[in-house]
């Protein structure tokens, strides 16, 4: 190839880009019109204001209770949406129970940066094939998505009964919600390695749903889902030492029976195990954040008693 | 080398046709148009003075009854006829209407309309995780909405909901309660006796009634011919309504309206076509299906299965009669009453089954002589002994002497897999079967 040929090239290349610039195109258009553009809108009611009012003006956090198909993972499962009756004690215990507890002890400044941004709700629970129903759902640390919450009751809501509501509550409302900001925590300061030495090699991994909770206990684990990964274990131990209090989660070390697992943990292990991670998460509390574990355990121990 | 520069003149000769004109068969943008059509619907909707008439067919195929009134600030307020307070106490939730693949109304927060699509079979009856296959966004197509009537068809389960414009003496008879004494109907289950007749227009029609897949089934004699005619049905502020019309000669019956139970007297009665009757009983069917004792017989015997019940014999009005529920053995809950054909040579097996280890367990039973069928349909039993230690009170002992009743049972086949068992004596005591 001759330098002249290149120089044709050249030109016709730019005589192509020329072509191409004049193929102008128009205005996009009137795009205030797309339908749905900027979020579904409806004429704004009580539960609309008060969410404003209570969620969004303090904690910059927005709340999706009318149904959006497409907030959830999997469309193929069947949903109902949240019942309005429901909203309003729903969020006001989720304030009492989770949010209230941190802002106290950790400020508003250090609540608003960290906390989730959208709360989704579904009345019903998801159910799965394997006869497990799932209760919640988490994205990125921005969404939370909270299922079965049209059965959610505290003290006071009628037809509340204390042995069955508290234990529903708990497990798909505040554990998903403590578990969650957990997360977020630990993924924006990561905890210390130790941590991951303290049960080593006594992980369960995705085997953690053929166990029950009282045999996680005897390996040295909160519950059963905790044994799956570091992450979770750790997550786990604060949900659980949050919900169930000081002396709450003492009498579950303390009620590991003797023996030994077939994971060849002794109750002294377990309960070594259990002490070590919960000396860790204070620590970790305290060097990362400057929050005093034991005082923020606390308060969220009372509301939740306050309320079941 | 110089082809190719040619070609390259070719191609750029292309980009300059390249001309950049939108014609649009369509006066306004696809956008425009889509949320002139949203509006629309919500107009429709909510300017209808009187509310909707609104019925819902999940995909389980059963029917349920309506009210709907759509205000224009997304409210709408329901009654339904899934249970009494449902159809008297109004509930209200929100709406919306949505441009998905297709513009859709959304019924966005739980009203009475989610309870059927509700995956908590506590809810409605339906299996964890489906509920009844119903739906609550619905896709809305143009060419079925016309002025007084839309039909819709959801997204999920393609069940469909359809609209018909409300009078105002509809709307004033489900404020007032009218879809609620409509269900004065489900009475009919306090019948003491199996077989239920209603005469109109000079035919008597024997009734069954299912009331939990909402199934009612008319069957008459035409001559000597058997016929019979099945629907589902829902109620509407006026009464029971068959979602298929019954067509028999010149007579179309659409329901029963003005339903009026008689507590005192066990007693149903009901307005045909304006003609009030009342729901008689009778001891016997209408048609006796004298080929139902053997197939009911050998149905499970090709197949290796048995017949099961789970609350054993209803007696005089009373479901459970002999209290089955709290039967156990060894400390093993009572889980369901088998009836094995053929079980050993030349006898058959009555027994409760036990829940052990995880599975259902056999721990005694009668052994009942290969049953006598009667020419005139009837099937009569007999035991033979029993097998292992049967209580000689209690529950299990009842439920055989109630089975050795010597007159014995006519059967009616109610669907492909289940059968009621009914006594020839007095027709007050049936046992119902199914097998899997």
């Amino acid at each position: 190839m001759n330098k002249l040929s290149g120089l044709l090239f050249s030109s016709i290349f730019l005589l192509c880009s020329v072509v191409l610039v004049s193929c102008k195109e128009d205005e996009i258009g009137d795009v205030e019109n797309i339908p749905g553009l900027g979020g579904d809108e409806w004429v704004k009611g009580p539960i609309d204001d008060w969410i404003f009012s209570n969620m969004t003006t303090p904690y910059n956090i927005s709340v999706k209770y009318k149904w959006d198909q497409f907030e959830f993972d999997n469309v193929l499962k069947t949903l109902v949406p949240a019942d309005e009756a429901q909203v309003i004690p729903l969020l006001s215990s989720i304030d009492k129970g989770w949010a209230k507890p941190y802002v106290e002890e950790a400020g508003k400044v250090f609540f608003n940066k960290y906390s989730p941004k959208l709360f989704v709700l579904s009345g019903s629970v998801e159910y799965n094939l394997d006869g497990s129903v799932t209760g919640g759902q988490a994205e990125g640390g921005r969404k939370i998505v909270m299922m079965g919450i049209n059965r959610f009751k505290v003290k006071g809501m009628p037809g509340y009964k204390a042995e069955t509501d508290s234990l529903y509550a708990k497990f798909f409302v505040f554990h998903v919600i403590q578990h969650e900001f957990g997360h977020i925590l630990h993924q924006n300061k990561n905890y210390p390695q130790e941590y991951k030495t303290i049960s080593a090699g006594k992980y369960y991994g995705a085997n953690w749903i053929n166990y029950r909770d009282e045999d996680a206990l005897r390996d040295g684990f909160v519950t059963a889902y905790s044994a799956s990964n570091f992450d979770d274990d750790f997550v786990e131990m604060i949900a659980v030492m949050l919900m169930e209090g000081k002396d709450g989660f003492d009498k579950m070390v303390n009620a590991i029976p003797p023996g030994t697992t077939a994971k060849g943990t002794t109750r002294e292990q377990a309960q070594s195990a259990l002490r070590q991670k919960e000396a860790m998460i204070v620590a970790y509390y305290k060097n990362s954040w400057n929050i005093d574990f034991y005082a923020l355990q606390k308060k969220t121990r009372a509301a939740m008693v306050s309320m079941f | 080398m110089r082809k190719s520069i040619l070609y390259f003149l070719l191609l750029s000769a292309g980009f300059w046709s390249c001309e950049n004109k939108d014609e649009s068969v369509f006066e306004k943008t696809t956008d425009e148009r889509l949320n002139e059509a949203l509006g629309a619907y919500e107009k429709q909707l909510s300017e209808a003075a009187y509310g909707w008439n609104a019925v819902v067919y999940p995909g389980n195929e059963s029917s349920y009854g309506f009210y709907m009134k759509f205000d224009d600030k997304n409210r709408v307020s329901m009654y339904s006829d899934f249970t009494e307070t449902s159809a008297k106490t109004p509930k209200e939730s929100s709406y919306r209407l949505k441009a998905m693949q297709t513009p859709t109304l959304i019924f966005d927060t739980y009203g009475y309309m989610h309870l059927l699509a509700d995956p908590d079979g506590g809810v409605n009856g339906g299996n964890d995780g489906d509920g009844l296959l119903s739906d609550f966004e619905f896709a809305i197509y143009p060419d079925s909405v016309t002025t007084d009537r839309i039909v819709f068809v959801g997204r999920k389960n393609q069940s469909k909901l359809i609209l018909t414009r409300a009078t105002q003496a509809q709307q004033t008879a489900f404020n007032g309660g009218g879809q609620a004494a409509g269900l004065a109907f489900n009475n009919i289950s306090k019948y003491q006796v199996y077989f239920k007749r209603l005469t109109f227009n000079g035919v008597t029609y024997e009734i069954a009634v299912n009331q939990v897949d909402r199934i009612i089934k008319l069957t008459w004699l035409d001559g000597t011919t058997v016929r019979t005619f099945t629907t589902t049905y829902y109620y509407d502020s006026e009464g029971l309504v068959f979602a298929k019309p019954f067509v028999n000669g010149s007579n179309t019956i659409n329901g029963f309206n003005k339903i009026t139970w008689d507590e005192s007297r066990t007693q149903l009665s009901v307005s045909v076509n304006g003609t009030t009757s009342v729901i008689g009983t009778a001891i016997r069917p209408l048609s006796i299906d004298r080929a139902a004792p053997r197939a009911w017989w050998n149905a499970p015997q090709a197949t290796g299965g048995e017949w099961r019940s789970v609350s054993g014999f209803h007696v005089n009005g009373v479901d459970d009669a002999f209290g089955l529920k709290t039967l156990t053995s060894d400390s093993f809950p009572y889980v369901v009453y088998l009836y094995i054909p053929a079980y050993g040579s030349g006898y058959d097996l009555f027994a409760p089954a036990f829940f052990e280890d995880g599975g259902l367990s056999l721990h005694y039973g009668d052994a009942v002589r290969t049953p006598n069928f009667t020419s005139d349909g009837r099937i009569i039993f007999s035991m033979a002994g029993t097998l292992g230690d049967v209580p000689k009170t209690g529950p299990v002992a009842q439920m055989s002497a109630q089975l050795y009743e010597s007159s014995g049972y006519y059967l009616i086949q109610t669907s492909e897999k289940t059968y009621d068992m009914v006594s020839v004596k007095d027709a007050k005591s049936w046992i119902s079967w199914f097998r899997i």
